[in-house]
């Protein structure tokens, strides 16, 4: 027998690889070649996504426009995605970055969860967001790939619900009360300050219906003054997204429950 | 020498002998329908045995831990690589277990200067729609066994894994006796514990084509549940979620079990 040419022991590494590690060994990673110089080209990017702490959770919200300079592309994009049972992840910037992205951190999620035999960490899956965005830079420095997520999950240690928001490098921010990202989160921020500030009571202390009430209106104004924001197309009965991230798991809700509020409330 | 046919046949069969032996004393898994899944059942002393594979696929294994470790993270590399560049959709056991895991078993297995699996696994896949659940057994040499109809076989609503064979002859023709269509998971679990103490009982007796009497299975049974630790869990046939792994936990499961 040749012992010499016997394989070396592996070194011991901390469980298996992690998800994009194994989709780069195997030349499936969802990267875009990045090159030098600048391409600039009508892109679809602008929209608005915002959330909030309220009595029963995160509420994450966003429009269903998605835009290329001044045409609108599409007006029933889903911008708010379910990660896993427990994390939303609402997205700002090119789609095409931003749902594969989605789809890496999802993917990262379950697979850690069967190839570790847990869960993954609370700060190990804000952090993952973060190392997906930061290996986008490339495009981000270009220009042609930049996406600005927020991420809201439910820390089960704390038993609360956390929100963050990332700049376009991956850095993450807690947000204390609340976060938006996108064409139209000026107004969002700045309506949301001021109900959060002077409203009759702060955002935490808000119930559920107050708060949808709250998303829908903030939504609408934000699509007054900003053009690539959707607002509500009641003829073609298309709302924004709103889902609700608590102990639970998540909640959606649906355009009839959407369509009742508006028409009472809003509208 | 081993390039003598003669030579490479006898070393063949030193191998299956010397892992057979190493597998012998394994402890069963059952896997079986029942009205809203799959559920996979064992007992167990030490590490976990059942595991989740993809959005409808799991395993159970026996063998040596190392090795078990390799195939579950193959399976599991392949599953999430193929599920993230097409669809989870596309995702099958039939495909992952006869172009991937069996090819990679018999390679090792009749390279006879290299190691090895040590290991047996069940394999089992949620159906979609319609379409029956696959149960579907991987040996150490790569040999496939599936519950779907053969020569004189009918098509079965449950796999099971033993350490031999004739303890898994025996539990195979005690669930052929079962009628446990469209039940609830309690009494799935129930049937599962009886063919898991049927599997138990033949692995240290002789080779028997008679089954144990239901007095023999209830004692056993009870004797083994206080010693060993439960293991089950569920594929969800109900949730609307792409993932259909549960977990059951031995605390939820004990009372349901030993309340006899």
């Amino acid at each position: 027998m040749d012992f010499a040419n016997l394989p070396a022991a592996p070194t011991a590494q901390f469980g298996p690889e992690d998800f994009p590690a194994l989709l780069r060994k195997r030349g499936i990673y969802p990267a875009l070649p990045v090159q030098a110089g600048h391409a600039p080209f009508l892109q679809t990017e602008a929209t608005t996504i915002l959330a909030f702490k309220f009595a029963g959770g995160v509420l994450v919200a966003g429009d269903r426009r998605a835009t290329a300079g001044n045409l609108v592309v599409y007006d029933r994009a889903d911008k708010v995605l379910e990660i896993d049972r427990f994390s939303l992840m609402a997205i700002a910037g090119v789609p095409a970055t931003a749902w594969e992205m989605a789809r890496v951190l999802e993917h990262s999620f379950q697979f850690y969860r069967r190839s570790q035999l847990q869960e993954m960490s609370h700060e190990g899956k804000v952090r993952a967001l973060s190392k997906l965005l930061r290996d986008n830079l490339g495009l981000v420095i270009q220009g042609v790939g930049v996406v600005v997520p927020l991420f809201a999950t439910f820390d089960p240690l704390l038993a609360t619900a956390r929100l963050y928001f990332y700049d376009a490098m991956g850095a993450q921010f807690e947000a204390a009360d609340y976060a938006a990202s996108g064409s139209g989160s000026g107004a969002v921020r700045s309506i949301l300050h001021y109900e959060n500030t002077w409203g009759a009571r702060p955002l935490r202390k808000r119930n559920e219906a107050e708060a949808v009430l709250i998303a829908l209106r903030t939504l609408e104004t934000a699509a007054e003054t900003d053009t690539a924001t959707g607002g509500v197309d009641r003829r073609g009965r298309v709302f924004p997204i709103v889902k609700i991230v608590s102990e639970k798991g998540i909640v959606t809700f649906s355009d009839k429950q959407l369509s009742k509020i508006f028409k009472e409330k809003v509208s | 020498m081993i390039e003598e046919p003669y030579r490479w046949v006898e070393a063949i069969a030193n191998r299956r002998e010397y892992i057979e032996h190493q597998l012998g004393g394994g402890s069963p898994i059952v896997a079986l329908s029942f009205k809203e899944g799959i559920v996979l059942f064992t007992l167990g002393r030490e590490r976990q045995k059942l595991f989740e594979i993809y959005d409808r696929i799991a395993m159970g294994a026996i063998g040596h831990p190392g090795d078990i470790e390799r195939l579950r993270m193959m399976a599991l590399e392949l599953a999430s690589t193929e599920g993230f560049v097409r669809s989870g959709d596309d995702v099958s056991l039939r495909r992952l277990a006869t172009y991937s895991l069996s090819s990679v078993l018999k390679t090792a297995f009749e390279q006879i200067y290299g190691a090895p699996y040590l290991a047996r696994m069940l394999f089992v896949e949620l159906g979609r729609g319609d379409l029956p659940d696959l149960f579907l057994r991987l040996e150490y040499d790569g040999a496939i066994h599936t519950n779907g109809g053969g020569f004189g076989r009918a098509f079965e609503e449950f796999g099971v894994l033993s350490g031999n064979a004739s303890s898994t002859a025996q539990m195979t023709r005690f669930l052929q006796e079962q009628n446990f269509a469209n039940v609830s998971l309690e009494k799935a679990l129930r049937v599962a514990l009886e063919a898991w103490t049927v599997g138990h009982l033949a692995l240290g007796a002789e080779d028997s084509m008679e089954l144990p009497s239901s007095a023999t299975i209830a004692l056993h049974a009870e004797e083994q549940l206080t010693a060993a630790s439960i293991e089950a869990a569920v594929l969800d046939r109900s949730t609307s979620l792409p993932v259909t792994w549960r977990l059951l936990t031995d605390a939820a499961l004990r009372p349901l079990l030993q309340s006899r």
